[in-house]
């Protein structure tokens, strides 16, 4: 077990920015999701040990949230979102340096700064100033410099930010490597939802400093409603007002095809029902496959 | 054999070191950085320039004798005694070439790190603030420790060496605390006003604005408000003029100003105390990640 948390409440002054958050991430990858201010980073921060939690308990790798934040960290890889790197050293001198600083004898911390460079494809590029270094370049260093004391688990913040399609391409496909095949958990906060469904097989939703949703992803796309795609011949307006009346959320897209997200336990026969209420004939009726966009619109209540 | 190891990730098979001095490789990378800067070398070795002539001073004044005519008339200057070693640590020289090679070598201390966003990356190891402020406040202490303790240290074990006896430490039994004493405030003060500085901007440039802008303007202060006032507690507002009040209250000679030399040192620990509080107040460490 990776991170559990119990309970977990949190304010800043009078704001509160977590309020009973209980989650338990298990080995693998995992995406964390939410929007500005919904307290993911707050999380982030409690589970690095910066913060420490109004109310409840948890762990970290088996390390107690509240007094054993240095082993927590000596055993966590962090790559921030922001370019952040120090003026003036090259590639392997920084990784180096932020080994050593993990606690890493200084000998071994260079000998491992040269191979996690090579792993992340900067080792052509190692003795050059950081200065130098393109933004790709960097966003590949900052995740050297997280596997530089071999973690067992890695924060990833908004890994892919800066990086062209490629570039891009690239870390994703390192990140999913680590995750699968390197016995390093993964927890990936990005708002590239796209990112998130190709690494991780388990998300957490975090809304209002609640969990909103968590678990496997293609779990949650099947609880937490249907999609069904319809065409329609008829008029739209009183049939949708009677769907949103049961709780659902309609799209009509450019080539009129109306996306009719349901709640959990609506009966599908409603929809043929409130058609016929209203004279539409339903020319064409799809359940289709929802993507990691409904799902996150759903779940926090935004378009 | 090692067995020929296939390009890739590999896990570290070794261990964390389990007692840690966590601050030494900030200090020591903070020293290879400041010796990395354009012309840093030059400056630091032309800083030792005051604390060769004082050796030299001391070796004629061991040999008057034999450099007679140049000691004549200014046999004073050549008389070795705690006013010799205070009037080494109060050099207006001394203090601009410390102010000078810190607006090259530690402007960026702090600055830097705010600049480009390194502190969460600090944070995210097992250090706490005050490994990170001690492993900043290291290259200071070195810097200023180079140019002060240790030149004073040696030229006492100096004048020791040259007199060939124990008489000049039994003249001045004292003598060798003061120098540490008065040299350690010194590296305090200097950390503290260095660091403080550093923290106040994310630009070195206004960094050292502000760091040569504080120690002018506090001369210029005292200035304008003794022509005002005529009060000898207008030394207050002057940053050299503290040190050297203080520095003969360490020394136990004549304070330059007259007026007891614990107010300046009041007031430079006062300094000091309230820089380490927008010192640690500005290094947030726990807002490391958006």
């Amino acid at each position: 077990m990776n991170v559990e948390l119990k309970n977990i409440h949190f304010s800043y002054g009078r704001v509160k920015a977590l309020n009973g958050i209980t989650v338990d991430l298990k080995e693998g990858a995992t995406g964390l999701l939410g929007p500005n201010g919904a307290g993911k980073t707050t999380l982030l921060k409690i589970m690095l040990g910066f913060l420490v939690p109004d109310e409840g308990e948890g762990q970290v790798l088996g390390y107690d949230l509240r007094t054993e934040q240095r082993y927590i960290r000596q055993r966590v890889g962090y790559m921030p979102e922001d370019e952040c790197y120090i003026p003036g050293m090259d590639g392997v001198s920084f990784t180096a340096y932020m080994g050593e600083l993990s606690g890493m004898p200084r000998q071994e911390a260079m000998k491992r700064a040269h191979e996690v460079l090579f792993y992340v494809g900067l080792g052509e590029s190692r003795y050059r100033l950081i200065d130098t270094y393109s933004s790709g370049m960097r966003q590949r260093l900052k995740l050297a410099q997280a596997l530089v004391h071999d973690p067992k688990l890695l924060f990833l913040d908004e890994p892919t930010s800066n990086l062209d399609p490629t570039g891009r391409q690239e870390i994703l496909s390192l990140i999913g490597e680590i995750a699968s095949s390197k016995n390093i958990s993964v927890l990936l906060c990005s708002h590239l939802l796209d990112d998130i469904e190709s690494i991780c097989r388990e998300m957490v939703i975090i809304n209002k400093g609640e969990i909103a949703a968590s678990g496997r992803i293609e779990d949650l796309k099947m609880i937490n409603y249907q999609l069904y795609e319809l065409k329609i011949k008829g008029e739209l307006p009183v049939f949708s007002q009677q769907l949103i009346a049961a709780g659902c959320r309609l799209e009509e897209t450019e080539d009129r095809l109306i996306k009719i997200y349901t709640p959990p336990d609506f009966d599908q026969m409603e929809i043929f029902r409130a058609a016929a209420r209203n004279g539409v004939q339903v020319r064409q009726f799809v359940r289709s496959q929802s993507s990691l966009e409904d799902l996150f619109a759903r779940t926090v209540g935004v378009d | 054999m090692t067995s020929i190891r296939e390009k890739g990730y590999h896990h570290w098979e070794g261990q964390f070191l389990e007692k840690q001095r966590t601050f030494w490789p900030i200090t020591r990378t903070g020293l290879k950085l400041a010796f990395g800067r354009k012309h840093f070398k030059l400056f630091y070795t032309f800083s030792f320039i005051p604390a060769v002539v004082y050796a030299v001073i001391i070796y004629i004044s061991e040999r008057l004798e034999d450099f007679k005519s140049i000691s004549q008339g200014a046999e004073k200057i050549f008389q070795i005694n705690p006013n010799f070693f205070k009037s080494y640590l109060t050099l207006d020289i001394l203090y601009f070439a410390i102010l000078l090679l810190m607006s090259i070598g530690g402007a960026g201390l702090l600055a830097d790190d705010f600049r480009h966003k390194a502190v969460q990356l600090y944070f995210a190891r097992p250090l706490t603030k005050a490994d990170y402020l001690l492993g900043k406040a290291g290259v200071v202490i070195f810097f200023v420790g180079t140019l002060t303790l240790i030149p004073a240290v040696l030229l006492y074990l100096l004048k020791l060496l040259f007199a060939g006896s124990f008489g000049f430490f039994l003249a001045y039994p004292g003598l060798i605390l003061s120098i540490i004493a008065c040299s350690l405030f010194l590296i305090l003060f200097f950390t503290a006003f260095v660091l403080l500085a550093s923290s106040l901007s994310n630009n070195r440039n206004y960094v050292i604005s502000i760091i040569f802008g504080l120690y002018f303007f506090s001369e210029i202060l005292r200035g304008i408000i003794s022509v005002i006032f005529r009060s000898p507690l207008s030394a207050l507002f002057s940053i050299t003029a503290n040190l050297k009040q203080v520095a003969a209250g360490f020394f136990q000679v004549k304070p330059p100003y007259d007026y007891p030399w614990y107010l300046s040192f009041l007031l430079v620990s006062l300094f000091c105390l309230l820089s380490y509080l927008v010192i640690k107040h500005k290094v947030r460490g726990v807002e490391v990640i958006k």
